[in-house]
């Protein structure tokens, strides 16, 4: 039971995916419509990353509390 | 005694390969113009170093054991050992031994290397360590309009104590930001640094004003959103630290003796690019927050505009 519920639990890291690969699709076009922006574009992508991610890292540490607890 | 057959196959294969190697570069260097030539050089190269792994690693398994199989052993809190009677988690002790080296290191450097320093002939050592130091000032003073005074060597140290941690990592130790209570010790400091910026800016008054603007009403949220930023910051950096310490031995334990050569590259990127990564976002959102709480409109100005 333990083990479906740590699965369940990483399914953030599906939205999570999608939606840092939008944030960096978007950047790209960014990148490439003013090139002179791309320190400033760069360092916000990071920072947007960052946030997107720690959805899925949240759902990570839950999962391993889920699978390590007996 | 399937291993005693890779171990014969691979050390046929390589000296088959080395043999090759040094007959096709005796060629290619009589003739330097046939690229035929220059490519089987190149063939007979990458042969007698995929052998080789292939040899070493099989030599790895038979001393040490194959592969376990893909299963993984790891304990989401460190074990305790005792020493002079005190129980310690084996991460704080790892953590103290790091923040030990970072000490020698920087003594040393205050010892023998500044003394030296010099404006019209600057060492390289100078040089790197005014590059990393005005970047540090350059990036907290963009990113916090306030007046932050020390802050920024207080995320230098941050930032050596991270990457001192994660590269503990590659030798074999465990990475002590890969325990949640270092990493929320780490995060609770910026829970107290945004309080301390924030209030000798706007003062107790101030900064309660802050947070219950534009109404009243979202105060109780904003004060639960203040208390998820050190939870949100230790998390992240936990997860990320664990994640790749069980991709590693996951590795570990899926290659044996294999793993020899695939470490190091592996390691790279696990143990220290992600790392890295980790440090630079754990000091932007520190810097964030702190910038955000230090917004609006200082206690000291808004007196000056009601004298004026």
């Amino acid at each position: 039971m333990n083990a479906i519920g740590a699965a369940l639990a990483l399914l953030p890291a599906l939205g999570a995916g999608i939606m840092m690969g939008f944030a960096t699709a978007k950047a790209t076009e960014a990148v490439a419509r003013q090139p002179e922006a791309s320190g400033k574009i760069n360092s916000i992508l990071l920072m947007g990353l960052a946030l997107a991610e720690s959805t899925a890292i949240y759902a990570f540490v839950i999962a391993l509390i889920l699978a390590t607890s007996v | 005694m399937k291993n005693m057959l890779f171990l014969g196959v691979s050390a046929a294969l390589s000296v088959v390969c080395l043999i090759g190697y040094f007959l096709s570069k005796s060629k290619a260097d009589s003739h330097p113009e046939d690229p035929k030539a220059k490519k089987r050089k190149k063939l007979f190269f990458i042969g007698v170093i995929l052998m080789g792994w292939f040899f070493l690693g099989t030599v790895c398994n038979i001393l040490l054991g194959g592969s376990k199989g893909i299963h993984v052993e790891f304990e989401m809190f460190s074990p305790r050992t005792e020493v002079f009677g005190i129980s310690f988690a084996e991460t704080s002790l790892i953590a103290i031994g790091v923040t030990g080296v970072i000490l020698v290191l920087a003594l040393w450097f205050r010892i023998f290397c500044v003394p030296k320093f010099s404006e019209d002939k600057p060492t390289k050592v100078q040089l790197v360590m005014e590059f990393a130091v005005e970047w540090i000032d350059k990036y907290t003073h963009s990113n916090v309009e306030a007046d932050t005074g020390c802050l920024s060597s207080y995320l230098m140290a941050l930032a050596l104590y991270m990457v001192g941690c994660a590269s503990a990592e590659l030798f074999g130790l465990r990475a002590p930001t890969s325990d949640i209570t270092v990493t929320f010790g780490m995060g609770l400091i910026t829970f107290i640094l945004i309080n301390y910026y924030s209030i000798r800016k706007k003062h107790l008054s101030g900064r309660i004003k802050g947070m219950a603007s534009p109404t009243p009403v979202v105060f109780p949220f904003r004060i639960i959103s203040d208390i998820a930023v050190p939870v949100s910051l230790a998390c992240r950096l936990f997860g990320n630290m664990l994640g790749g310490l069980i991709v590693m031995e996951l590795l570990k334990g899926a290659l044996g003796g294999y793993m020899f050569g695939v470490a190091p590259v592996a390691g790279l990127y696990f143990n220290l690019f992600h790392p890295l990564i980790q440090t630079y976002i754990f000091i932007t959102l520190s810097l964030t927050f702190i910038n955000e709480a230090c917004e609006g409109e200082g206690y000291h100005k808004k007196e000056k505009k009601a004298k004026a």
